[in-house]
């Protein structure tokens, strides 16, 4: 009789394990947390684009009852930043304010009433100087600069050439160059920014609970912004309600909540408004792309040329990251053997920009993946072809250096063709309906991080008690990814143990292993490792308990199904709480760690910059949009969405679809609808009725295809999931308007303004050209 | 930013009177009902009054009366249960679609008719944190002097965005109007000036008390567009009423919203049109709308394309209307 | 200014005094302690406050607590009745109808309201229904599948 099957963790459908909190309202957010008494934390920002602070009184404020701290600039002055290479910015501004909305003072008070009345007292003069709004204009040769010492007011250029461009387009057949013009968008995560800081003055102790996805990166702020020893401060994660990158590095109003704590000896809780965590920002820039494209007749891709305008803000943030990430992703998904990039990354009199789902590559890959499908068109190739004949051979690395270790994209073609019924149906849809392909890709997990320590990318910690439970203590920021049940799952598998034995408790630096943080899709790959060699140390343990107990050599102990035996002989066997509790007696509770560590191959070029897109796997996607066009109200309807996902290896299939379908619809927020405007740098957009995030009504049905192409470095072979389809989205939809209505639209979003316009001025020539005719 | 809860106090009368009464003798006072629209613009600074005035629980402002002479819909009356009403849909298609259409189904099940007849018009410059309008000086509508939309002009641009108003008035809607100085009635359209400051011509201390409806003799329907499929308000809706002769003609009603601070009836459309429309007559009734709406750029979305859109929509509408005129 | 108010909150009778102005996503927050209705906007935009007043969905950062006087007022933490998840809430979570979480108590409320009406709602009645709920993780489509579970689940 053969024993039945262990039940697999890993590349099961597992709800997340901290899924009922959510559906029972026991969920408990920054906000919901019990204040008791604290103080309303508020936050005075600049009216001003750009100037001088000549005068800060905030001496009627401090003596108003009921105000317990009032702080300025002057209460910090080391600027922060997450990059360390790139730190101009202040909690609270000093000297200069360079956008609207930016903090200037805070106060603490009783309640809310009483902190805005002493905001009011806050007497601010600003001497104006020129303000920049378009990358444009803070380029000009005239411009009064942001930053001192940045002529131009550039950031950061980037010139990289990687093989003979030019010897590449002269090889070419057909050369198109093309503009394209990409909106700023934002993350809107569904929870505003908040921050609940506890200063115990008897202790000189900080606790911070705060909205991070880098709880790690903000206590390392804390320390440097309050001139604290980093061993007094505690930060901790409590629910968070979304990311998507705008909580990848410590933000202002987390030290000012913190500052504000020390200064009123106490606790105060600063929730901001909508409008404020639309100003805090972060996300990702207006970017203007000049894309050179050289194809052979049959579709081969003979070079690229790529010049990017990216208007960052006011201050640097992830600047150079992300301008960096935009031409190193030109590789890596195609066989290009020429490429040459020129970026530039601009300061702007507007908040801050920073990552943003897709990091650097979202904007690229829309231009990108848009032009190829013109030329394919002009060669009379298919969409698919063009792609297929430009298709990677993994393993391999790319001219810069990149690793590509597993290459799913050929099957995700293949999914998405076959789906969404392409060869039957494409050019063979009603008037105003199209189809529209678009690949795109991305990192799982950026190989060298941003504080490059030496130190191991990730660390889980296990423990063991009489209790038979097992207790996984992590940093990574659980924000509703999914990145705690994906540890569970891996700790399970590797232990044949049920689920249900598993805890996971995550973000808190008192407890849990310091972790980099939840960005650049990097926790399955590195967290899970980490998980997988943890569990696989105390597997170790508990077999040689077992094998103790069984009289058995360990390498010929199994563990499956919650039961140890011995291999080939089944009579003998033990079950898991016999186990553990045999090897805690042999030295009492059990505390193991694993970790995980990039290899260096994996670590990018030695080119400057060389480091920004080296990942130890992509993850590769396709999807297939199909679209119609009102052709009388520009208005676009999604109707349907194939996506095909390379994750290497879906740990929990039931997440991966959730992710690769958000990821999806977040593009197609970008394409259809989202995007920022400001009046003279005041957001008008900074309300989630102006900021359109699509509503359920105009959402498709997204189906997925998950494909898994086995990655040798990845924890059971999976890659990332929650990014790589984003950027496939935006092109799609373009080319599937192409496809419909027979325009191609270079400017994102499509609003019905603009479909309309580009209608109108078709029928406008169309009746010049017709009058030309008849005369 | 955000700014906590303005004080005032609230009266909850239980008879038209009283609410009157209790509107008149707090200078400075306001009436609400749903709140889905007076509520934000609170939260927002826009709104300042010390004694709020409840009118939910005025019995006669809740009724809704269909009958053969025609219907009655009580200024109380939400949006949900009139979109729910499926005579009314029946007979009255263009109101139960603009019912329908109006924001989220959780603002409906709240705001009312009244409220929605009322609202509030909009403008970038206006719908603002007071942190935002102070920053940019305040504006014309509200505690400046400058039409930031239009500012050589005298008045107020901010439009108004209510998707009912139009499906009534071609359905040829009255109001009926309640006040100190007793009731009386005007047709909606008189409800409306055109100026997005003082965009309502009732007199202090006035209040809807109900929209009365003829018996229904058109074919109408409703239409707007929005960048989203919910929630958002419309950049411009039409509502259109098609009454056929039999003879292969029809007269129209079109009416218009989200493009000027009141909505639009339609003017000179006075002679009978010819149904199913050729192209020669969508393209006029193209041009009458293009000519008689003035959207400014109150709204993210080009005011060129309001514009567009709107006459868009009053074709197709006509197109689709009669075809169901030959059904 | 305060009034004594009577409310049915999640089946219990409550009596409380209340300020006019205070919002009913307040008093719910602050005063009960009931965190399930959240802030996602600055009034009005979002749904994720939405609760049930004598059965309809409602928007309690626009909603005067002292409006519901007399009325039943429902939040998420009402339906786990006996400590059993409601076929919503079930459904939500073994279908991954919740990312992050928080859109999620505002949707099933907005989809309890629904289901009681009209038990086998179709996709399009799914859609209209959640039209005012904005969730940034999901893409609604795990959403619509979570409802389409309850309502199978429910005999």
């Amino acid at each position: 009789m053969t024993p039945p099957k262990a039940r697999r963790a890993a590349g099961t459908r597992v709800p997340l394990v901290d899924g009922i909190e959510k559906v029972t309202g026991r969920a408990l957010f920054t906000a919901d947390l019990a204040a008791g008494d604290a103080l309303v934390g508020r936050i005075l920002r600049s009216a001003a684009s750009h100037g001088v602070i000549t005068r800060l009184d905030i001496s009627r404020a401090l003596a108003l009852p009921g105000v317990e701290a009032v702080i300025t600039g002057e209460d910090c002055r080391h600027p922060y930043g997450v990059l360390p290479i790139a730190m101009n910015e202040f909690p609270l501004a000093r000297g200069k304010v360079r956008y609207r909305g930016e903090p200037i003072a805070a106060v603490a008070a009783r309640d809310a009433a009483t902190a805005e009345k002493a905001l009011a007292l806050i007497a601010v003069e600003i001497e104006p100087l020129p303000a920049y709004y378009t990358a444009e204009a803070a380029r000009d040769a005239g411009a009064v600069l942001l930053h001192e010492g940045k002529p131009g007011n550039i950031e950061r250029e980037v010139h990289h050439a990687f093989g003979d461009p030019a010897a590449g387009f002269a090889a070419a057949d057909l050369v198109c160059e093309e503009r394209f013009h990409c909106a700023e968008v934002n993350h809107a995560q569904m929870e505003p920014h908040a921050a609940l800081a506890e200063y115990d003055d008897a202790r000189g102790q900080l606790t911070l609970h705060t909205v991070s996805q880098v709880p790690y990166y903000t206590h390392l702020h804390l320390a440097r912004c309050l001139e604290m020893d980093a061993s007094r401060i505690r930060v901790v994660k409590p629910f968070v309600g979304g990311g998507f990158g705008s909580r990848t590095e410590a933000l202002n109003f987390e030290l000012i909540a913190a500052l504000l704590a020390r200064a009123a000896r106490g606790r105060v809780r600063m929730a901001l408004s909508r409008e404020e965590t639309f100003i805090t920002h972060r996300g990702r820039p207006e970017t203007d792309i000049r894309l050179k494209l050289g194809l052979r007749k049959d579709g081969r891709i003979t070079a690229c040329a790529c010049e990017v305008v990216m208007r960052g803000g006011a201050y640097a943030g992830y600047g150079i990251v992300t301008i960096l990430y935009a031409g190193a992703l030109l590789h890596g998904i195609y066989d290009i053997p020429a490429v040459s990039y020129d970026g530039y990354r601009v300061y702007a009199n507007l908040p801050p920009c920073g990552a943003m789902r897709g990091h650097g590559t979202v904007d690229v890959r829309h231009a990108f993946e848009c032009l190829l499908d013109r030329m394919a068109r002009r060669l009379s190739l298919d969409p698919f072809a063009v792609r297929r004949v430009n298709l990677l051979q993994a393993p391999t690395r790319t001219p810069n250096d990149l690793l590509v270790n597993s290459y799913g994209l050929e099957e995700c073609l293949a999914k998405v063709e076959a789906a969404s019924g392409w060869r039957q149906r494409k050019g063979r849809l009603p008037p105003g309906r199209g189809l529209g392909l678009a690949c795109s890709h991305y990192v799982s997990g950026a190989a060298k991080p941003v504080h490059w320590t030496g130190e191991p990318h990730a660390v889980v910690a296990l423990r063991l008690d009489f209790d038979g439970a097992v207790t996984a203590l992590t940093g990574a920021p659980e924000i509703g990814q999914g990145s705690s049940t994906m540890v569970a799952i891996a700790v399970a598998e590797v232990l044949g143990i049920d689920i249900g034995r598993i805890r996971v408790v995550a973000g808190d630096s008192a407890i849990t292993p310091k972790d980099n943080g939840a960005y650049s899709s990097r926790i399955t790959f590195m967290v899970g490792n980490a998980a997988i060699d943890a569990a696989r140390r105390l597997r170790d343990v508990l077999i040689q308990a077992a094998a103790g107990k069984l009289e058995a050599r360990p390498e010929d102990v199994a563990c499956e199904g919650e039961v140890f035996s011995v291999r080939g002989g089944a009579q003998s066997s033990l079950a898991f709480a016999e186990v553990a509790k045999a090897a805690i007696a042999i030295d009492g509770p059990i505390t193991v760690k694993g970790t995980f560590t990039t290899p260096p191959e994996a670590q990018g070029g030695r080119h400057k910059g060389g480091a920004v897109g080296s990942t130890m796997g992509f993850s590769y996607a396709a999807q297939v949009v199909e679209a119609s066009v009102d052709s009388d109200t520009g208005e676009i309807r999604v109707e349907k969405v194939w996506a095909a996902h390379d994750c290497g290896f879906a740990i929990n299939p039931l997440a991966v679809e959730g992710q690769v379908q958000g990821s999806v619809w977040m593009g197609m927020g970008q394409a259809l609808s989202e995007e920022t405007r400001y009046v003279e740098g005041l957001p008008v957009h900074a309300s989630l009725l102006e900021y359109r995030v699509p509503t359920i009504a105009e959402s498709p049905d997204i189906e997925v295809a998950i494909v898994e192409s086995n990655d040798p470095l990845g924890p059971f072979g999976a890659k990332e999931a929650g990014e790589g389809a984003l950027s496939g989205f935006p092109p799609a939809l373009v080319n599937a308007v192409a496809d419909a209505i027979g325009i191609d639209l270079d400017e994102l979003p499509l609003t019905p303004d603009r479909v309309l316009e580009a209608l109108v001025e078709r029928r406008r020539r169309a009746r010049l050209a017709e009058t030309r005719r008849a005369s | 930013m955000s700014e906590p809860m303005p004080d005032f106090v609230l009266l909850r009368p239980g008879s038209l009177d009283e609410a009157v009464a209790d509107l008149e003798r707090h200078a400075g006072s306001r009436f609400i009902a749903g709140g889905t629209d007076l509520i934000a613009n609170l939260r927002r600074g826009l709104v300042e009054s010390e004694v709020l005035v409840d009118i939910t629980g005025v019995p006669e402002l809740s009724r809704l009366q269909l009958g053969p002479d025609g219907l009655v819909i009580g200024a109380a009356v939400t949006l949900a249960r009139l979109a729910a009403h499926v005579e009314i849909g029946r007979r009255y298609p263009a109101v139960a679609q603009a019912a329908e259409a109006v924001a989220g189904p959780g603002h409906r099940t709240a705001a009312t008719v009244g409220g929605n007849l009322c609202l509030d018009t909009r403008c970038l410059y206006y719908n603002q944190s007071h942190w935002w309008r102070q920053a940019n000086s305040f504006c014309l509508k509200y505690k400046g002097d400058t039409c930031h939309v239009a500012p050589q002009g005298a008045r107020c641009r901010a439009a108004f965005a209510g998707d009912l108003a139009p499906a009534l008035i071609v359905h040829g809607a009255e109001v009926e109007i309640a006040g100190p100085g007793g009731r009386r009635r005007i047709a909606l359209e008189e409800l409306y000036r055109n100026d997005g400051a003082a965009h309502l011509t009732l007199e202090p201390g006035e209040l809807l008390v109900a929209v009365h409806l003829p018996a229904a003799d058109v074919l109408s329907a409703y239409a707007k567009v929005r960048v989203r499929g919910s929630i958002d308000f419309p950049l411009a809706g039409v509502a259109m009423g098609l009454a056929p002769d039999g003879g292969g003609h029809a007269r129209l009603r079109v009416a218009i919203t989200g493009t000027d601070s009141g909505p639009i009836l339609l003017s000179c459309l006075d002679e009978p049109w010819a149904v199913p429309p050729d192209s020669a007559s969508l393209a006029r009734l193209d041009k009458l709308v293009q000519k008689q709406v003035s959207p400014m750029r109150t709204t993210t979305a080009s005011s060129h394309y309001r514009r567009l859109a709107a006459a868009a929509l009053a074709r197709r509408l006509f197109s689709q209307l009669a075809a169901r005129s030959e059904e | 200014m305060k009034k004594i108010i009577r409310i049915d909150l999640n089946g219990r009778p409550r009596e409380d005094a209340v300020a006019d102005n205070l919002l009913l996503i307040d008093y719910l927050r602050e005063e009960v302690g009931l965190t399930s209705p959240k802030k996602g906007c600055d009034g009005g935009e979002c749904g994720a406050c939405t609760v049930l007043v004598d059965g309809a969905p409602r928007q309690s950062c626009l909603t005067l607590t002292v409006t519901c006087d007399g009325r039943a007022v429902e939040t998420v933490e009402g339906l786990a009745a006996g400590g059993r998840l409601s076929p919503l809430q079930r459904a939500f979570h073994e279908h991954l109808g919740a990312q992050c979480g928080y859109c999620t108590p505002g949707m099933i409320m907005a989809a309890t309201a629904l289901l009681r009406c009209n038990p086998r709602p179709t996709k399009a009645q799914i859609r209209a229904a959640l039209a005012g709920n904005i969730c940034r993780c999901t893409g609604y489509v795990k959403i619509i599948e979570s409802v389409e579970a309850a309502a199978e689940a429910t005999p």
